[in-house]
């Protein structure tokens, strides 16, 4: 028994020993002794295993092929998706450069991030402070016209209240100046809103013009400006456009309902006011920023056109080019065959005579070719 | 080892290598599960140490004809690997799961080491940030998916009294 075990744990030390070695020589053979092992081993052995992974290589490679495909196609949706947003920023941010240009000093470009998403929350934080120069009660303006009024400021930002905050009142007046009025958010629920959610999901972003003298009145799609009176918001900022009269009971006084100049949902960058820019005027500022916008597109298109005229000058110059090339060509031509009629004629009386102008009513042109050249031959000499 | 544990035993790595050429591929990480050590851990603690370095000299040796560079190293890796684990397991461990994926851990990386400094593709701190994270690391999920398996596998494997 002893014996025995004694021989498989020899047997075992042999296999073992036996293995190494192997392993040893495989690893120091030649390459030309090393190939036909390795060969016939893929060949027989590890064939279908190298199937397999060719198979399950394949797999992956599909997996992540459709990945990509998908990958693009959401890329592509997401590219085709910020379009419009694109061009709706793009449109604000020229409406602003034409609003700062109209400015001219004193004012704070920034931003404005509506970021706690209550709806009935109407304040914005600016991302501009005091270092700024920002100071409470600065007006803030968009290039549609007025979005609220700064109430707290911080060394880097500071909050504002929009038009429809129920402490915001403004000053305003039609037009023409006919109608005067007191501006405030469109707290009450009008008659025509029956349930709450419609009430707060739409109306409540509304203005009221209330204190209306009842012997003026507006015509819906008249523009409200701001008035200059009451002190913070200077003269001729629009405020909002009438939509109707919104029947009350006092019986002195009208009461208009507006709807806002800006689109709160549209508030993205704006422009805070400095106190002295908006004490020093702004009439006319807001009724000429849309001539400044297309001012700026004619100025675009003018240039594209400029180009156009451009581009077709040269071409037209290109084609008198080569049509005087031809032209000179064919004079030259003319002039040799012309030569050769008359040295024939002359050799051969009785031949067709081909008349020819006379020396001296050589075409301009010609003449003042040869005296270019006249000229820039005795330049030549020294 | 009587046939229908042998017949078991067999079965269980060839599905082990079945996964070795089907899963590693389509996971592809950089560190991945080598099953060819799972199947072999499993084989070497059901045979003689003889035959368990010879299974592991096959295996090794197949493995190595896909990669002409280091031919004979994962043979001799494997080798050594397969005899050490069939003479451990009748001196160390018996049955215990968590002792199979510390020797698990430990062959994959002897067998990482021995591949790494045989090939000699490698050297200085590149083979050293091999050896210490990335063959560690393969180690390490090896001896988790092996863990795994032997704990799944239990009820349908026996091993051989020590």
């Amino acid at each position: 028994m002893a014996r025995a075990a004694r021989f498989t744990n020899r047997f075992d030390l042999v296999l073992f020993g036996a293995c190494i070695l192997l392993s040893l020589v495989s690893m120091v053979l030649p390459p030309n002794l090393r190939e036909p092992v390795a060969g016939s081993l893929r060949r027989s052995l590890v064939a279908p295993l190298v199937r397999l992974q060719e198979g399950a290589e394949r797999w992956r490679g599909a997996y992540i092929s459709a990945e990509r495909e998908e990958l693009r196609r959401d890329t592509l949706a997401l590219a085709a998706a910020r379009v419009p947003t694109l061009e709706s920023e793009n449109d604000r941010l020229r409406g602003l450069l034409g609003l700062g240009s109209k400015l001219q000093w004193g004012f704070i470009p920034a931003q404005a991030l509506q970021g706690r998403g209550r709806i009935d929350d109407f304040t914005i934080t600016l991302s501009a402070g005091s270092r700024a120069g920002i100071r409470e009660r600065s007006l803030v303006v968009a290039p549609e016209g007025v979005v609220g009024v700064v109430q707290t400021v911080d060394p880097t930002m500071s909050l504002a209240i929009l038009f429809a905050h129920p402490d915001f009142r403004v000053s305003a007046m039609s037009a023409d100046g006919s109608a005067f009025g007191i501006v405030q958010p469109h707290l009450a629920k009008s008659a025509t809103t029956a349930p709450q959610s419609t009430y707060l999901a739409s109306e409540r972003w509304l203005l009221e013009l209330r204190g209306v003298p009842f012997r003026s009145t507006l015509k819906p799609g008249a523009v409200v400006y701001s008035s200059g009176l009451g002190g913070i918001y200077p003269r001729g900022i629009p405020v909002g456009v009438v939509l109707g009269e919104v029947k009350t009971a006092e019986a002195w006084a009208r009461t208009y309902l507006l709807r806002p100049a800006v689109n709160p949902a549209e508030i993205s960058s704006v422009m805070v006011l400095t106190p002295q820019r908006a004490t020093s005027g702004l009439t006319n500022v807001w009724a000429e920023i849309g001539v400044v916008d297309s001012a700026t597109k004619r100025i675009v298109t003018a240039g594209d056109s400029l180009a156009r005229q451009a581009a077709s000058a040269e071409a037209a110059a290109r084609r008198a080019a080569i049509d005087s090339a031809v032209r000179v060509f064919r004079d030259s031509t003319r002039r040799d065959t012309a030569a050769v009629a008359d040295s024939i004629a002359r050799a051969v009386p009785g031949a067709p005579v081909v008349r020819r102008p006379p020396a001296g009513a050589a075409r301009p042109a010609d003449s003042a070719a040869a005296r270019a050249r006249r000229d820039s031959a005795s330049g030549v000499r020294p | 080892m009587n046939w229908g544990a042998t017949v078991r035993t067999v079965l269980l790595c060839s599905v082990l290598v079945f996964l070795h050429y089907t899963l590693r591929p389509l996971l592809a990480w950089r560190a991945s599960a080598d099953f060819l050590i799972i199947a072999l851990l499993l084989a070497a603690v059901r045979v003689r140490p003889g035959v368990a370095a010879m299974i592991g000299f096959i295996v090794g040796l197949a493995s190595d004809s896909l990669a002409l560079g280091a031919f004979g190293a994962g043979a001799l890796a494997m080798t050594l690997i397969g005899f050490s684990w069939s003479k451990l397991k009748a001196v160390f461990f018996a049955d215990h799961v968590l002792l199979n994926g510390f020797f698990l851990f430990l062959g994959k990386w002897v067998y990482e080491v021995v591949m790494n400094v045989v090939e000699r593709r490698m050297q200085g701190a590149e083979l050293l940030m091999q050896i210490l994270v990335w063959s560690s690391l393969s180690a390490f999920v090896t001896a988790v998916a092996g863990v795994l398996a032997l704990m799944a596998l239990r009820p349908v494997l026996e091993t051989r009294a020590a």
